[in-house]
């Protein structure tokens, strides 16, 4: 009898002792994080992809070393092949098969578009765009569950439109690619020059298929027509043939040109010297600007572990990895809608300086870089100059627009 | 009224020259496929991947040569070669043996190859944008019609002639060119009379390719050097050959001239739907020519 009841005794509270460590809270959220990358790994966009998912491992690996609430950050990776249809898909199946905590990605603004409504609206898993650029993400089509950590074409636009609203020039060309990017960002850009000052003409716009090859006879066109400034609105592939034109047409040495990204160094320095000189470009981040501690240190560590120096994507999936930790921490937990109440507002250091993750849209608050292309001395390859820092406040939408913009 | 201030006479002239330097460059390429189109009868899709690896072979040889000029033209006489070589290990262990299949499956077969060819050229040269710049004379521009007319654009309206007459020469004055066209029309004939048609149609492929590589070569300085230019150039080089006729090297060039011209005229007088010109007047061509304009070979 004595023996029988030690030993029920023993049962009990082994069953007890389990019971307690299943129900205190620290054990049951000491696991890892699960990150779920969506991005284009084949194509040409693929070199962004690859950049973003640089600066993302980066950031992870000094995140593990101290952990998050106790476990790490896991990450796991699909391409997408920019791809919406494909994007969707393995977004669903991160959340379904490898539960994700948080899903990210991709240069794809469709895809991203596709992913922010399918699926983290719907199945209510936070998606973090890293380098899409459409404004509507966190713009007319936000929604809780998606946050962006990238600049869109809205903060895009207004820069150009609020620098070159501070210029004399006033009929204007646009042209650029013939998708919904090269368009939104034309669009932003006008919108924001006109109202900057109203005096301002279009006088033409001319659209080519992105990848287009030769745009001689956009560029003659253009030329033809005289106008005071041009805005081209293109990016990835497109971008280095349009500078090839333009630099030789000597377009720059005719009329000033501003192009958004124009000043990223994944595009000149492929180009080399053949990249034309005083061309207005805005960027949001440089790997030599801005000149301080932080962003050397951190373009010394990526260029230590991949040989090269950081572009804007690899720093955009580098503030992304922060933000996750960080919202985690704050969160004290790995529950979804804390995680999410933890991000709203959020600030973190990155190597430019403080950045916040607004609570009103969800969209990263980023300053914007302003500059003029020009041969590096010492370097093969041009740089952005002249760069002025246009704040996030100026480049941004106010959360009243983006009220607006989504009928509340 | 916009528009029509800026249609005049010197701009006509300018927006001529551009699309003729186009046309050249989309001549070289369709040429190639269209020979291959003639001989083999081979819809070969993967004709656009032996451009980008004649783009992206000019990218490496003229690395390799220190990219200067010396450079340059090494990578211009030499990477056809590369593509070359490519194609025929390509003909030799895989088209030799397809011939006789339908058109479907050669279409099918073709599509697979160049899918591989995109994922090897990515494997060897990576994902990164490349670029290689043309000889400091062929830099900037030079006036013509009161606008600026890039130096390099004059080289290519001088190169597009050469491949044409040299095609010319070949099929028509080489006993293998004679050969090539005769197995184009009839090819049991031409193995009848103990001709062996397998290596006329290696080398014929080979010739083919080693023009899409010449192609990739010369567009090389004027664009970006990048994973998708197959799919940039392939869609407009069969629709050159359709329109021009089947099979039929001055189809190619009078596709190729139409095409380039359209394309350059559409942006001078509508350019926000310049995109649609050239294949609105595919469907024009095709609706009244529906073998093409000139005779087609199949």
């Amino acid at each position: 009898m004595k023996q029988g009841f030690s030993v029920a005794g023993i049962a009990l509270l082994g069953c007890l002792l389990a019971m307690t460590l299943v129900f205190l809270p620290g054990h049951a959220e000491a696991r890892n994080i699960k990150v779920g990358i969506i991005d284009c790994y084949s194509g040409p966009a693929a070199v962004y992809g690859n950049d973003a998912l640089n600066g993302f491992k980066m950031a992870v690996d000094e995140i593990n070393k101290e952990g998050v609430l106790g476990g790490k950050i896991e990450w796991t990776k699909r391409d997408t092949k920019f791809k919406v249809d494909l994007a969707l898909n393995m977004a669903k199946e991160l959340v379904m098969r490898e539960d994700v905590d948080v899903i990210v990605g991709t240069i794809n603004s469709g895809a991203a578009m596709a992913v922010s409504e399918a699926i983290a609206k719907k199945e209510k898993v936070p998606f973090i765009a890293w380098i899409s650029k459409s404004e509507k993400i966190t713009g007319e089509k936000g929604h809780r569950y998606v946050f962006s950590t990238g600049e869109n074409t809205a903060m895009a636009g207004k820069a150009g439109g609020v620098a070159l609203s501070k210029k004399p020039y006033v009929k204007y060309w646009i042209a650029g690619d013939d998708y919904e990017y090269g368009h939104a960002i034309g669009n932003a850009a006008w919108r924001n020059l006109k109202a900057g000052k109203p005096d301002v003409e279009k006088i033409g716009e001319s659209w080519w298929k992105p990848g287009e090859p030769d745009l001689t006879p956009y560029i003659t066109a253009i030329l033809a027509a005289k106008p005071d400034a041009v805005i081209f609105c293109t990016g990835g592939k497109s971008m280095t043939n349009v500078l090839k034109a333009v630099k030789a047409t000597g377009m720059a040495e005719k009329v000033p040109i501003w192009i958004h990204t124009a000043t990223d160094h994944a595009v000149l320095k492929p180009l080399g010297s053949e990249a034309p000189e005083g061309v207005m470009g805005t960027m949001d981040y440089h790997f030599y600007y801005p000149d301080s501690k932080t962003n050397k240190a951190f373009v010394e560590k990526f260029e230590a572990a991949y040989g090269q120096a950081p572009g804007f994507p690899a720093f955009h999936g580098y503030i992304t990895a922060y933000y996750i930790a960080e919202a985690f921490k704050k969160a004290g937990s790995l529950d979804t809608e804390k995680f999410i109440d933890a991000l709203e507002g959020m600030k973190i250091q990155s190597p430019v300086g403080e950045l916040e993750m607004r609570a009103c849209d969800h969209q990263v608050v980023l300053p914007m870089y302003l500059g003029v292309t020009k041969k590096a001395e010492g370097k093969d390859f041009a740089i952005s100059t002249e760069i002025v820092t246009l704040t996030g406040d100026e480049v941004m939408p106010t959360c009243d627009e983006i009220k607006a913009a989504r009928g509340e | 009224m916009e528009l029509l201030q800026t249609i005049t006479l010197p701009a006509l002239g300018s927006h001529l020259l551009v699309g003729l330097s186009r046309a050249m460059i989309l001549f070289v390429v369709t040429s190639g496929m269209s020979l291959v189109l003639g001989v083999l009868r081979v819809p070969n899709v993967a004709h656009g991947s032996l451009y980008m690896i004649g783009a992206f072979a000019a990218f490496s040889i003229s690395h390799l040569f220190g990219g200067g000029p010396l450079g340059f033209w090494l990578a211009l006489i030499l990477s056809p070669f590369v593509v070359a070589a490519v194609s025929l290990i390509a003909e030799r262990s895989l088209f030799c043996h397809l011939y006789e299949r339908e058109h479907l499956m050669l279409l099918l077969f073709t599509f697979a190859l160049m899918l591989i060819l995109g994922d090897l050229v990515k494997m060897v040269w990576g994902a990164d944008y490349r670029s290689i710049m043309a000889p400091e004379f062929f830099r900037g521009s030079v006036t013509l019609f009161e606008a600026p007319f890039p130096r390099y654009n004059l080289f290519l309206l001088v190169v597009g002639p050469l491949v044409a007459v040299g095609l010319w020469l070949f099929s028509n004055k080489t006993r293998v060119g004679k050969i090539a066209r005769a197995a184009a029309v009839d090819r049991e004939m031409v193995g009848a009379i103990g001709i062996n048609v397998s290596w006329v149609f290696a080398f014929a492929f080979v010739l083919g390719c080693f023009l899409a590589g010449l192609g990739g070569a010369l567009v090389s300085p004027t664009v970006s050097i990048t994973i998708g230019m197959d799919h940039d150039i392939i869609m407009d080089a069969f629709l050159i050959v359709t329109i021009g006729g089947l099979g039929n090297m001055w189809g190619a060039m009078v596709g190729s001239l139409i095409f380039g011209i359209t394309q350059s005229f559409g942006v001078l007088f509508l350019p926000q739907f310049a995109i649609v010109f050239p294949y609105l007047e595919v469907v024009i061509i095709l609706i009244w020519r529906p073998t093409g304009l000139l005779k087609s070979v199949w």
